[in-house]
């Protein structure tokens, strides 16, 4: 894993330091469409344009997120709730990635085998047998579902690379 | 009204027609009793099961996904101490005192009773109410669809309980990505970065299934390992004694009036209902503190009240075309993907379609009723399987259901994204059931308001003097006003407490 990430879990480790990670996320998707809806054509109140709206929402969702981020350092919450699941959130994501790649290149089997073997490792211990099995079971699954019943004209396998 | 109903009755009563409502309900039920996963990820999750059908058939089985999982969510709620749906979050109050008193087998039964209760007041409020407010919709302007909308969204962002300020982010960042791809009114592009898969905007189904069903499976992973049930539900155990009948019909009767007006009204919904419900419980009981012990009103008048609530759900879905809840706006794009536009016209122009999915309506809750009370023991098998073999199994179902909406392995990869940020969100108490309505509405509240500006010559005061317009904008503004006080009057309230010596607090 890249050193970033351990630096961002260390710091999410503090309750009110994750609540003002989200919310100079959220900041900055504002600051970003309000700077990018500039560029568009703004028109007035009674012809808006195109960029009216998204001005005035990027604008108001960077005012709500900074009031937010200012509140949770100032006020943090008394209860603190249970740490982030950066395994589990890793590995989950990591196998969506991985599924959307795979269909791409090489088909539906091997994008399932993968999705349900990489997701797998969001537990410690959970053995290649059971996760072996339980993506055999997966892809016959899958196949039965949506090529059989379905009639869905995806490549089960294919190589396009 | 004989007429269409008796038209309903024989749309709903083909072969393919009942079969494919059975199919709904149970796999409604199926994703329901899975803990995390509502009936919101369910209908997303299998959506693009229903692209091969009739979009008569089609709507059935959405629809008996979306109430069959608000009879599931209770067994998990009563069996774990865990909603199975976030509507059935209070059901877990007494429903599980009762399983722990050795009573799950009469908490089950009275959830199905209840619910099934509630589903009848709910729909017969829309077969009487629905097609009056069609009518009442005919002659709304595109002032009064932004004032409604607006209302909805409000309602959502400020009635569900927590911060104000976290719900009004969540509808306006709904908003904001619903802005994204062509605008409709000038073709232009908007922030779709050069890509081409942005042009047709976000992919709901994408997005929803990021935010609901990546973000809740890897939040219940570190749990699941430590839930067992030890309970054994035997048809014999379920059977009520009767005076446990006689104390739940009162609150089956409150619990479903309440459930079935708040589920027509925006943004609302089932959760509140629920919530509503059991305060009014607790007000009109005489002893007050068997409540959270196992009473057993307490279980009775929620699940009556949500799902009455599922039902009037879809009486603004359906007849003014804006929906109250993030449910009921991925059924209005289900309804839009099958070439449907909701409406005022929609009961005129498809009257098989209204009519026979309010029959299937009463077809799929007699269904659930034989499914959750002869056949509970197949859900608490369900429950026992471990969640370790459930779980890879959600992801590829969500994996493969957000690709086959349009084979774009894009939207999958937003599914990334928005698993990452609905995970950090619902760790940080944001809920982000209000995105999801403000990303649906987005389009048509900007396109409403920009025809009723140019229809009041850019002059707001115009607007506002329109009496139902007016109205409307007062209620958002009254709603706005009174969560930002209570808001306030909660952080003072706080203070003080932070400033007292710990031992008075």
């Amino acid at each position: 894993m890249p050193p970033f990430f351990f630096a961002l879990s260390e710091l999410a480790m503090k309750t009110h330091s994750l609540r003002l990670v989200v919310s100079i996320i959220l900041a900055g998707i504002g600051l970003i469409g309000f700077v990018i809806g500039l560029d568009y054509e703004f028109g007035s109140a009674r012809r808006m344009g195109t960029g009216y709206f998204p001005v005035v929402l990027s604008g108001l969702l960077f005012v709500l997120a900074m009031a937010e981020g200012v509140s949770s350092v100032l006020m943090p919450e008394a209860q603190s709730p249970e740490p982030l699941d950066w395994r589990s959130l890793a590995a989950i994501l990591c196998s969506v990635a991985a599924f959307a790649i795979t269909i791409a290149l090489f088909g539906l089997i091997p994008a399932f085998a993968v999705v349900v073997g990489l997701s797998t490792l969001s537990e410690r211990g959970y053995g290649w047998k059971p996760a072996l099995i339980l993506s055999v079971f997966t892809c016959i699954g899958a196949w039965l579902l949506f090529t059989q019943l379905l009639g869905m004209a995806l490549p089960l396998l294919q190589w396009r690379l | 009204m004989w007429d269409n109903i008796q038209l309903g009755f024989a749309t709903a009563f083909t072969l393919t027609n009942l079969g494919y409502c059975f199919l709904g309900v149970f796999l409604g039920t199926f994703i329901g009793v899975l803990p995390g996963l509502g009936s919101l990820a369910a209908i997303s999750m299998l959506l693009p099961l229903t692209f091969y059908l009739e979009p008569t058939t089609a709507l059935i089985m959405l629809g008996g996904i979306y109430y069959g999982g608000e009879y599931g969510g209770s067994i998990t709620s009563i069996l774990l101490n865990l909603p199975g749906t976030p509507s059935a979050a209070v059901t877990c109050l007494d429903g599980n005192p009762m399983a722990k008193q050795g009573r799950a087998g009469v908490a089950l039964f009275v959830t199905a009773m209840a619910s099934f209760i509630g589903g009848s007041v709910g729909i017969v409020a829309l077969m009487g109410f629905g097609p009056g407010i069609a009518r009442i919709g005919l002659s709304f302007g595109p002032a009064d669809y932004f004032a409604l909308m607006l209302l909805g969204l409000v309602a959502a962002a400020t009635v569900g309980g927590g911060s104000v300020i976290k719900g009004l982010m969540m509808v306006v960042l709904g908003l904001l990505l619903g802005t994204v791809g062509t605008d409709v009114i000038s073709g232009d592009f908007r922030y779709t970065f050069g890509l081409l898969e942005l042009r047709d905007g976000i992919s709901l189904v994408g997005m929803a299934m990021g935010l609901f069903g990546v973000a809740e499976v890897v939040s219940s992973i570190r749990d699941a390992k430590t839930r067992k049930i030890t309970q054994k539900v035997s048809f014999r155990s379920m059977m009520p004694t009767r005076a446990d009948m006689r104390a739940t019909l009162a609150p089956m009767a409150r619990g479903s009036t309440i459930g079935g007006f708040l589920g027509a009204l925006p943004g609302a919904g089932t959760v509140i209902a629920a919530f509503l419900a059991y305060a009014t419980e607790i007000r009109v009981a005489k002893d007050k503190t068997r409540f959270g012990n196992g009473a057993i009103e307490g279980v009775a008048a929620p699940e009556s009240a949500n799902n009455a609530a599922a039902q009037t759900a879809f009486i603004p879905t359906l007849t003014i075309g804006i929906p109250g809840s993030a449910t009921m706006s991925i059924m209005l794009g289900a309804l839009m993907i099958h070439g449907i536009t909701p409406g005022p016209l929609l009961i005129s122009d498809h009257p098989t379609i209204f009519w026979g999915l309010i029959a299937s309506f009463w077809i799929g809750n007699l269904f659930l009723i034989v499914l959750n009370i002869p056949l509970i023991g197949l859900w608490v098998r369900v429950l026992q399987l471990p969640y370790k073999y459930i779980y890879p199994v959600v992801i590829a179902m969500i994996c493969i259901g957000v690709f086959s909406m349009r084979t774009s392995a894009f939207d999958v990869s937003l599914v990334v994204i928005f698993g990452g940020l609905g995970y950090m969100l619902i760790k940080t108490g944001y809920s982000p059931a209000p995105l999801i309505l403000g990303f649906v509405l987005g389009p048509m509240l900007e396109e409403n308001l920009r025809r009723a500006m140019l229809m009041a010559r850019g002059d707001p005061m115009r607007m506002i003097s329109d009496p139902l317009t007016g109205s409307l904008l007062a209620m958002s503004a009254f709603l706005l006003i009174w969560a930002v006080v209570g808001g306030i009057r909660n952080l003072i309230r706080a203070r003080r407490l932070q400033d007292m010596p710990s031992g008075e607090a």
